[in-house]
């Protein structure tokens, strides 16, 4: 029981993560090689509004999340806006260098202590029994729920909105949505702000349910394998894909050894490549990205 | 004649700062015509119609010389949605439709035109009436769709966006000549019923002449011959080339020295 709600809890965290990569890839063939940083960001975004609206902790979240919706907004006016039309692996090495910058100036701003937003907002990360023996944390429990919250929303947005099809259409073929009058730059941003919005919650709440330190990259980039089994263009693959990393990371922890952890998500990558390499919802046509 | 909608002067497109596609091509679309623009493969025609709606950055392509003059208005080097937010529509040859989206969503991926009084259903609805096959299509994925459905879809999509002004490459390319002519007689009763201007670009100068009211030769990226429908259609190298027919054959020795003596220049 405890093994399952650990992978699930995992897996949240994990899908939460990555509908960022898919939502920036299926506009724009771009895998955003920031998004680890970008999700850290958010947390300390929510690290400075704790602070500044101490005792206020809804506007605190609130105002944290709309900072983290307009970080996505800035990346693309300020950076990958002028990367439209270059190659994609200048826009991808864009990417990595914004998250090495980001990394870099974290540090200078909030040093490298671990920090605890949620102690500021004046709550506690209490355990929520379920059944008998089985715990889960009152942040992750919250995380589950928003992950399923943000893809059913994401479901329904990218379905029968008509700015969810025009999203679709310019991933599609931006040429042609640019010709049918859609916005490209447009488009780009409000993916790039949808992203960063669903990153940088999972940033805060992962923050919540542990801690907010460096480490948090590394869970951003461990939710990228996730992306890939998924097949990178598919919201439902990234959901199975980080239910099947999840699955084999709790497992590794629980039946053979605890530090094989960090591991896990790149040998079950290197597996897919393998057997699948277009992932699993993903379309083989799209394999000339590797 | 200076109430044209559209204006095109001595146009000069190039490709990757160095490949010179179309130079000097000058033509004019007045307010509810029908245009036809004629060439052969490589002539300059779909980059002509591009240049008018536009290139965005993976195109590497650029207006280096001429205006494009809409009402009025300057528009070379605007981007596509610019161009089209003004009221001109292109429905390209190649990739009108997007595949994984379904009819109706095809449709509802536009955004139309400022206009007054514009209603996305009722135009939806008129487009499903100029092409009933696609309102039984409606939640089939355009990419399983035929080549006519898909040049149905791709015209109605273009009509979502409320055009003054069809850019048309190629409608007959790959279709059979029942699908080709029905579709040049449904681009006619728009011209009619929306009062759409239309430029049509077309290899197969007989249907387009059909329709036409005015007529453009495009050859190695210039004009070299433009008039009415009969004077071009009776014009002898019109017949021989592009036509078929004429009078005896030519050895491709010939074409090439005509080409050189420019005698349509004259």
């Amino acid at each position: 029981m405890q093994l399952t709600i650990n992978i699930v809890v995992l897996a949240a965290i994990y899908a939460l993560i990555c509908c960022g990569y898919v939502l920036i890839y299926r506009v724009s063939r771009v895998m955003s090689l920031a998004h680890g940083e970008l999700m850290m960001l958010g947390a300390y975004g929510l690290f400075a509004t704790a602070g500044t609206f101490s005792g206020h902790p809804l506007i605190a979240i609130a105002v944290a999340a709309v900072l983290a919706t307009m970080v996505g907004v800035l990346v693309y006016v300020a950076l990958m806006r002028s990367m439209t039309g270059e190659a994609v692996l200048a826009a991808v090495l864009a990417t990595i260098a914004l998250g090495i910058f980001l990394r870099g100036a974290m540090v200078l701003v909030w040093s490298a202590q671990e920090q605890h937003p949620i102690r500021l907002l004046g709550w506690t990360n209490s355990a929520v029994s379920i059944g008998e023996t089985a715990r889960i944390s009152a942040a992750a429990l919250v995380l589950v729920v928003v992950t399923a919250l943000a893809y059913l929303s994401l479901y329904f947005f990218l379905k029968y909105t008509v700015w969810g099809i025009r999203m679709r259409a310019a991933g599609q073929n931006p040429l042609l949505a640019a010709q049918r009058g859609i916005g490209l730059h447009g488009i780009y941003a409000l993916a790039w702000a949808l992203a960063t919005f669903t990153g940088g919650i999972a940033g805060m709440l992962i923050a919540s349910d542990t801690a907010l330190d460096q480490t948090m990259i590394i869970i951003g980039l461990k939710a990228f394998p996730a992306a890939l089994v998924g097949g990178l263009d598919s919201l439902l693959g990234a959901l199975i894909g980080s239910l099947i990393v999840a699955a084999a990371e709790v497992l590794m922890i629980h039946y053979i050894d605890p530090l094989l952890a960090d591991v896990v998500p790149f040998f079950v990558l290197l597996v897919f490549l393998i057997v699948r390499p277009w992932g699993l919802y993903g379309s083989k046509e799209e394999l000339d990205r590797v | 004649m200076a109430d044209a909608l559209l204006v095109v002067e001595q146009l000069e497109v190039v490709y990757q700062r160095v490949i010179t596609a179309v130079q000097g091509v000058s033509l004019r679309v007045e307010k509810g015509q029908i245009v036809a623009l004629l060439g052969t493969n490589g002539a300059g025609k779909t980059t002509t119609l591009r240049a008018i709606s536009g290139f965005i950055g993976m195109d590497d392509a650029r207006v280096t010389e001429g205006t494009v003059t809409y009402k009025g208005e300057r528009i070379e080097n605007l981007p596509p949605h610019g161009v089209t937010s003004l009221g001109i529509v292109l429905v390209p040859e190649r990739q009108k439709v997007f595949e994984n989206l379904t009819v109706a969503e095809n449709l509802d991926a536009n955004v139309a035109r400022v206009v007054k009084g514009f209603d996305r259903k009722r135009l939806a609805a008129s487009v499903y009436e100029y092409f009933p096959a696609l309102a039984r299509l409606r939640s089939r994925e355009a990419g399983y769709l035929s080549g006519g459905e898909r040049q149905m879809l791709g015209i109605g999509a273009a009509l979502m966006c409320a055009p003054e002004m069809l850019l048309v490459d190629e409608l007959s390319l790959g279709l059979s000549p029942i699908m080709v002519s029905e579709l040049m007689q449904r681009l006619l009763a728009i011209r009619r019923e929306l009062g759409t201007t239309i430029l049509l670009v077309e290899q197969n100068a007989q249907v387009a002449l059909d329709i036409a009211d005015y007529g453009y030769v495009i050859e190695n990226g210039r004009i070299v011959l433009d008039g009415t429908p009969e004077r071009l259609s009776s014009h002898q190298d019109i017949k021989e080339f592009y036509l078929g027919g004429g009078s005896t054959r030519r050895s491709y020795r010939d074409v090439k020295q005509y080409r050189r003596s420019r005698r349509w220049y004259g």
